[in-house]
Formats: structure tokens, sequence, C-alpha cells
């Protein structure tokens, strides 16, 4: 997991209370599995599922969440905000940005620190973000420890896929320090893919996902192949121009302006004034992923002078479109970094607070085809919260290991263990169309399936049964363009003033994904097959890529078994 | 996993002539591989780890 060697807590396997923890640079959140198998998330003490990672210090008392957030109007300098991605990381190398308005990261003695007033007295205390970090841990264990009742021991934590092995170790450390034994570190987007295939109705699917994560300072996305429940991740892409932030910004400079119109003055150019702007500008932002219209309203935004207007949705949806257009590059090139296509994806998840606005959702509805799900909350009444899914996730995966040995953990997310052949071919059976002798390609495993692996299908056969043939094969599959030129009207009707669709000439374009059959492996006769029977077909691939056909007729004896050697 | 796909189209007529050792003919290997990671999550990757570490094939681990 880690070159560090834990320092555990004293908590046996069997002894452990174990949660799952998303920590964000903007949010975390806690997590439980029921007895039940659900995961759910905890509210903190203020009733938060979606806790703000800052902490703030108000003559010497410590502010957690939500409560730290309010400090970033009054008391910025001793309010110590997005930090996680310091952790671990060189001062150089940091992007400090989003903590212009709170206190500022510094180098100290090799690390990242920042000095704020922790204490009633005396001078100010230089802390590092380890210990920052530390701090926000012990109050999301004390958090989830008083609402479940008994001390938190473990916890299972989701990293972001471009964490640096001195990253995992520093974020391993600070949660140590708050007496928490970290059981696993868990891929962000694979959390939130565990999150939906953990519900009882999802079945179990080969099928390739895109999990966009669209939180506050960055947006990060994977994509995944699932295959039988196994996760490879194909492909990522992170970005920091096009987050959460950008689109509050957006609706900044909207109210400013309109602020500006009626009273000459810039509220963005007074830190106090500029932090009630974007605390409210995000509240606003919120209201319009539920809401059609939503009022923004600040008392005394500047030089003591109240404000409130609104905004309707299509008008913020115009305004951020730029933002918009971000996330929709972003995803649509880390699937041809992935070498695949978007009719190539079957589900694309939306995680991260920003994922509940609906525009960003029937944004995906859009570049992607009808085929693709899309799970987001406007768009699939059933779907998760995105800002439960990493948590989610990371409980369920801390209930599945939590009796284990941390050495058995270990061993397990060894290399040796995780590191597997992937095919490059699908491999599948030929069958025939109604009308044509042609064969038509079936996979029975797909692409980019780690081995060993083994799938079975059941497959018709001709009406009358008889002898088949059943012929194994690789197929590999591309995308076929064909260009259709644009049907003229029906009713013909040359005078009608139809400039906007009909009448730019460019041919359409239908896309589709068509298999070419490759490599023949195999062919196995099965005989007799009674009126209206089936055939199953079991391919079993070891490690090594040796292989093992089964063909049988369905409820029939004995079948047909054959071996073919490793390359 | 105990669901199957389901194929309406069907196989096709068994040649005139073909003939193969206890009706099966090996004729090619699978063509390609690439070493990828899998992420350590979730239950059907511990059972594979399990499989794994104790050398255990799918069937073995069906009993
Ligand atoms: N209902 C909502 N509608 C639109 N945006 C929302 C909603 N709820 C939260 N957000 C936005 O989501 C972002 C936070 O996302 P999330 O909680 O996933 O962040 P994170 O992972 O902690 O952040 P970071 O990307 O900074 O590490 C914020 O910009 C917040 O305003
Ligand atoms: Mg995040």
């Amino acid at each position: 997991m880690s070159a560090e060697e834990p320092t555990t807590n004293g908590a046996k396997p069997g002894e452990r209370t174990a949660i799952g923890i998303s920590f964000g640079n903007s949010n975390s959140s806690i997590a439980w599995t029921t007895p039940e198998d659900k995961a759910e998330v905890i509210a903190n003490e203020d009733g938060d599922r979606q806790i703000p990672s800052i902490l703030s210090y108000v003559d010497g008392e410590e502010y957690n969440g939500q409560q730290a957030k309010q400090q970033l109007v009054r008391n910025s300098k001793n309010t110590v905000a997005y930090f996680r991605d310091y952790l671990g990381q060189d001062f150089k190398s940091i992007d400090p940005t989003h903590s212009h308005a709170s206190a500022h990261p510094q180098e100290h003695n090799g690390t990242i620190a920042f000095t704020i007033q922790d204490k009633e007295e005396g001078e100010p205390s230089t802390v590092s973000v380890s210990e920052i970090a530390t701090r926000h841990f012990s109050r999301l264990a004390k958090s989830a420890s008083d609402f479940l009742g008994k001390k938190v021991t473990s916890a299972v934590l989701t990293t972001p896929t471009n964490f640096s092995e001195k990253q995992k170790a520093a974020l391993i450390k600070s949660a140590n320090d708050a007496g928490i034994e970290v059981l696993q570190l868990i891929q962000e987007p694979v959390s939130a893919l565990l999150a939906y295939d953990a519900r009882p109705e999802s079945k179990v699917a080969d099928k390739i996902v895109v999990v966009a994560d669209l939180g506050g300072t960055r947006s990060d996305v994977a994509v995944i192949a699932s295959r039988g429940g196994m996760y490879t991740i194909l492909a990522t892409a992170h970005d920091y121009e096009f987050a959460g932030v950008h689109l509050d910004k957006v609706l900044q400079d909207h109210f400013a302006k309109e602020f500006i119109k009626w009273n000459g003055i810039d509220p963005r150019e007074n830190a106090r004034s500029l932090a009630k702007l974007k605390l409210e500008s995000e509240a606003t932002k919120r209201a319009l992923s539920i809401g059609t219209n939503a009022n923004f309203s600040v008392e005394s935004l500047a030089e003591g002078i109240d404000f409130t207007s609104t905004i309707n949705r299509l008008r913020y949806e115009t305004i951020a479109r730029k933002v918009f257009d971000g996330f929709n590059r972003l995803i649509e090139g880390v699937v041809k970094k992935a070498d695949l296509d978007v009719l190539d994806i079957d589900e694309v998840i939306l995680s991260g607070g920003s994922s509940h606005t609906p525009k960003i959702a029937s944004n995906m509805s859009a570049i992607f085809p009808p085929t693709t799900t899309v799970l987001a909350p406007s768009t699939t009444p059933a779907a998760i919260s995105p800002s439960e899914l990493q948590a989610r996730g990371a409980a369920l995966q801390a209930s599945l290991i939590q009796e284990y040995e941390a050495e058995d953990i270990d061993q397990s997310t060894h290399p040796a263990v995780t590191t597997v052949k992937h095919l490059t071919h699908a491999i599948g059976v030929l069958s025939i169309t109604g009308d044509s002798a042609k064969g038509v390609f079936t996979p029975i495993i797909a692409a980019e399936t780690a081995v060993p692996a083994r799938r079975t299908i059941h497959i018709a056969t001709p009406k009358e049964g008889g002898d088949v043939l059943v012929k194994i094969v690789e197929g590999g599959s591309h995308i076929k363009v064909t260009k259709t030129e644009p049907k003229p009207k029906e009713n013909g009707n040359k005078d009608d003033d139809s400039d906007e669709d009909s009448s730019d000439e460019e041919p359409e374009e239908q896309r589709e994904k068509v298999w070419k059959v490759g490599n023949v492996l195999a062919e196995a006769a099965i005989k007799d097959v009674k009126k209206g029977g089936k055939v199953e077909v079991m391919i079993n691939v070891a490690a090594d890529l040796s292989v093992t056909v089964t063909a049988r007729e369905v409820g029939g004896k004995g079948g047909v078994r054959g071996n073919l050697a490793a390359p | 996993m105990t669901t199957h796909t389901q194929v309406s189209l069907p196989l096709p007529v068994l040649p005139e002539g073909w003939s193969g050792e206890k009706d099966f003919k090996a004729i090619g290997h699978v063509s390609k591989s690439t070493q990828r990671s899998i992420e350590p999550v979730g239950p059907h990757f511990l059972a594979h780890a399990r499989r794994a570490r104790h050398k255990r094939t799918f069937s073995e681990d069906d009993r």
C-alpha cells in the first residue's frame, strides 16, 4: 500500500469499527455499512453529510466544516481551507490559488505549513499541513464515532488517481496520527463505481464506464473496464481550470457587475465583500440545480449596502457555457485517450458535487449515444447522490476487508496479485443471420478482460436443430461511418423558409459499432441438437492465456471439451 | 457468475464432411495481451485474490 509502515492503533481484526472516508479539497464525507450491507453517509453534529474540509480558530476554539466555512468572511486569516492536495508535496509544486482568501500555505522545514492563531493567547502557531489534516481527520472520526456509538478505529480512504506515493504516505500518516488505522487507499472513481455496483438491483456485467468526478477545485475523469465485477482503469485525465469554483466565479462576476451597475462599487475589491459574494454565489449555484430560478441575497455586501437579485437557470447555463464546454472536452478527451469511441461507453457515472448540475448531465446525454446510461440525479431518478458516491464505496470496501489481517490486505493489493494479463481482443462465437450464410460475431469474453476469466453464453440453433458448428474466433470492433445524403423533405416544399435545418446540405453521419472477425481459435461440433434446442458455450482463459472451450446442448449430456495452448 | 447471456441468432449448420477429434478442432491461440492493473476493490476482486493466492481455478472455487 505504501512504503511507510502503518502505525496501528492496536485494533484487531474482528474488533475494528471501520468506516469509509472521502476527503476532498472542498468537502469530506464519512460513511458506514449498515448490518443490511447498505452503505450510508453519516451526518455530522451540524447535520451535514458534505462536511467542508475547513478548520477555523476563534479565541482558541476549533471549528470544522460548515461552521468553519462561515469564518471565511470574518476570520479568514485563522481559517485553513483547500489543503488536501498540499499533503506530501513540495512547496514549489503546489498551486496555492484557492488559499488566497484564507490562511496562506508557506514553506516550513521542508514541508508546507500555515501560521494561525489557534490558541486563545500567545503567539500564532505554525502548523504543518500534516497536522491540519490530522485535526480534520480527528473531527471526522469523532462525528462518526458519535453517530455509531462506538469508537471508530479504522477506515478506507479514497485518493485521486494521480496521487503520488509520497502523497499517499502523507495521507496515511495524517490519518494514523488521528488514531485511524488506514485499512486501504482506494481510487476515487473506482469507489464511485463500487457504490453503484453494490446496489442490490445492480447486475454484474461487462461494461465500459466513464466516471466523471467534478469537484470544487478539480475535475478528474476515468475510463474503467468493468469485467465480471473487476475493475481496470484504462485512462484518466485531470483538470484544474474547469471545476465547481469556476462556476461560482461566473456567478460572482455576474452579480458583481449588477451591483456595480446599481451602486458603482465593485464588491470584488474588498476581501470581506468578496468572501460574501463567493459564499452566496455558491449557494445560488446549488439552488439552480434544483429550481429553475434562484435568489442571490447578501446583507451589507459592500459599504453597508444590502443586495438582492435573482437569476434563472437558462441565463446561468448561458453565462457558464465556457465551463460546461470545458467539462465536455475533458470527458470526450479521456474517451479518446483510452482509444475508445463514445459508442463503446455503456455507462457514465457523474460523481462529485458539481455533478448535481442538470446541464452537465444533459450535455452527457447529448455527447453519448442513447445506449449509454447517464447516472446523474437529473437523468436517472434512482441515481445515488454524486456527493456521496466516494464515501459510500469506501465504506463498502471497509466492510469487505475489516476482518482481514493488515498483512493479508497488503498481500492482496500487491502488484504480484493485481498486475495481470488482459485480453486485447474479444473472444466470441460465430452465428448466422436469418437470411444469409454470413457469420456474425457475438462476443463471449470482452476485450480488456483480466485473466483468468470465465464466461458462458447460451446460443440458439437452427429451427430444426440437428448438427451445428461452434466456431470460436477473436473479434475486434471498430466504428463504421456511413454518410447519408440529407433526405429531401417529404412534401418537397421548396419555398418553405426552412433555412435552419434542412437547407444546410451537409451529409448526415451514421456511426455504428461493427465487429470484424479475426483469428480463428477453434471449432467444435454439437450433434443431434433437438428442435428448438440451445447450446451452452463456456470459455475459460487461464492466467497464461491457454483456453478451455466447453460446449454442449443445454440440458443435454456430455458435450465437447477442448484446449488451446498458451501462445 | 450464474447469469448467461442469451444469444438469439442461431449457430450455423455443421458443414458436410467436417471432422475433428472428439468433435473438437484446435486451430489457433489467443493472439495478444497487455499487462494492466486490476483495482484491488470489491467482492469480485477479493474472490480473484483468494484464487490467485491459493492457486485455485474457477471450478475448484465453485465447489
Ligand atoms: N447541488 C449542487 N449543485 C451544483 N454544485 C454543487 C452542488 N452541491 C455541491 N456543489 C459543488 O460541488 C463542489 C464540491 O464538490 P465535492 O464535494 O465533490 O468536492 P471535493 O472533491 O471536496 O473538491 P475538490 O475538487 O476541491 O477536491 C463545490 O464547487 C460545490 O459548490
Ligand atoms: Mg473530489
